[in-house]
């Protein structure tokens, strides 16, 4: 198969995962706070663990590029928080009927999906085998991080249906990125270091910024903690069994 | 008169833990202890032992993958453990008590605790020859510093002195002499603990980030200060370590 469509297919697929989300959500409106929290956690600690896999591969190839890109990752992901106004968005309110505060949770999640996109498309450059595992890891962190959205959309009055179909949409930004940054950075290799970095970076600040400080509010640091060091392990141990 | 080889091993691992003291050293430029200021320290410690537990889990999946997880759970239950029995039992340290002392203690047993496994690194390279050993024991005793700086940025902002800082810094990497000789002797022996070891000093230091410093550090200043300070120290430390 035509390596694009092998990356069109897995990114594809972490992005319909989104829908598995709801499944928590089918025989009840809302979910306590708790459970949120722990959804950050785990998608948190799965994507710390994403980000370790690539630095590795990053820092293999040029280490100097690689930090640059990480340290450009982290500063555009601060940069377009400052520019949207979300850099102290709580993305968990479940009643709220602001529309910019929508378009904001919207805005926000999108390019959180955008750099999941990166890093699934920059991994597919770097060996189609570990392209594939990131795409899956990014698939199953989909899940509880769309099982939240699904919940703030409940919490409005949208059908369980739409919204499921509405955090799919929003999660085909990886789609998108991961498609288009596998072309370019097939197209210019020496490219390789610097967007691996780059994607290292971007998940590394969404997790501090985003995830865990809504997490620590929702349910207690103990738990917090045990869910995402665990989450973490757990993904780097399967990449490492993988070689 | 020659020494015993014994010695060279002990005098190898007493470098690299004098040279975590030298971590204290930024503290004497940084007298403001504000509740920012502690914030914004713990957010660097917590990027620094992120970046070290990158590291860790990497030399570890060298030897095994399963083990090195293992180990990391492990850590990560006697971190908990510890942290209940210190929640259970009234602590003192110097004129600390409560959750500064705590704290303090909490960091200053995990930085121990991972001291282990490290000993055990140097007292293995012997087998490789000196050179090997120089080597890895440079790269451990720069490796050592910044851990002597997150210590020190735990526990200088609690009121502890300059000198017990890089006290308690050296006290953390003690067990690297006193391991690294066991290990030298006993390589054999040794060698298959290793990825437990590096495992369970990660998920030590992984699960200390997450249930203290993080937390402390967003109570304290904004969410983006806390992501820039943590993510920037954390891709600082995984450069140095691919540097070594």
């Amino acid at each position: 198969m035509d390596p694009t469509l092998i990356v069109l297919l897995y990114s594809s697929l972490a992005a319909s995962a989104a829908a598995l989300g709801a499944l928590p959500l089918i025989r009840r409106a809302e979910v306590p706070a708790s459970w949120i929290g722990w959804a950050n956690a785990i998608a948190g600690g799965l994507m710390l663990g994403s980000a370790h896999a690539l630095s590795g591969a990053g820092m293999a190839l040029e280490p100097f590029v690689a930090t640059g890109g990480a340290l450009l990752g982290i500063g555009f992901t601060y940069g377009t928080h400052l520019v949207s106004d979300t850099e102290d968005l709580d993305l968990n309110r479940l009643h709220e009927t602001d529309p910019t505060y929508g378009s904001k949770v919207l805005l926000t999640s999108f390019l959180h999906s955008a750099s999941e996109g990166i890093a699934i498309g920059v991994a597919m450059v770097l060996d189609l085998r570990f392209g594939i595992f990131m795409a899956l890891a990014i698939a199953v962190h989909n899940i509880p991080e769309a099982t939240i959205l699904i919940a703030v959309m409940r919490g409005r009055g949208v059908r369980l249906l739409p919204a499921a179909a509405l955090a799919v949409a929003i999660d085909g930004g990886q789609v998108l990125f991961a498609v288009v940054v596998f072309a370019v950075v097939s197209a210019a290799p020496g490219s390789t270091a610097m967007m691996s970095g780059f994607a290292v970076g971007t998940l590394i600040y969404l997790v501090l910024v985003e995830l865990l400080p809504e997490s620590y509010r929702q349910t207690g640091p103990t738990t917090i903690a045990v869910l995402t060091s665990v989450a973490m392990g757990v993904l780097i141990l399967l990449r490492g069994g993988l070689g | 008169m020659e020494l015993h080889p014994v010695w060279t091993v002990f005098a190898y691992g007493l470098v690299t833990a004098l040279a975590t003291g030298v971590g204290a050293l930024p503290f004497v430029f940084v007298r403001s202890v504000s509740v920012r200021a502690v914030a914004y320290s713990n957010a660097i410690a917590a990027g620094l032992m992120l970046g070290a537990s990158f590291g860790l889990v990497a030399e570890g999946s060298e030897w095994g993958s399963a083990q090195t997880f293992i180990g990391t759970l492990l850590g990560i239950a006697f971190i908990l453990g510890t942290q209940r029995w210190l929640g259970s039992h009234d602590v003192e340290v110097g004129e600390l008590r409560g959750a500064g002392a705590r704290k303090m203690l909490l960091i200053v047993v995990v930085m121990t605790v991972h001291s282990f496994a490290e000993g055990v690194a140097i007292g293995s390279s012997f087998a490789g020859g000196l050179t090997l050993a120089t080597v890895i024991t440079v790269a451990i005793a720069i490796h050592n510093v910044p851990e002597g700086l997150a210590i020190s940025a735990v526990l200088r902002p609690q009121g502890t002195s300059l000198a017990a800082c890089a006290g308690w810094s050296i006290f953390s990497s003690l067990p690297q002499p006193l391991m690294a000789v066991p290990a030298f002797l006993f390589v054999d022996a040794f060698q298959p603990a290793l990825p437990y070891g590096v495992g369970f000093a990660a998920g030590a230091m992984v699960f200390m980030v997450f249930v203290e410093l993080l937390p402390e550090a967003l109570e304290g200043a904004s969410r983006s200060a806390v992501g820039l300070l943590t993510a920037g120290s954390l891709v600082a430390m995984i450069l140095f370590q691919a540097l070594l």
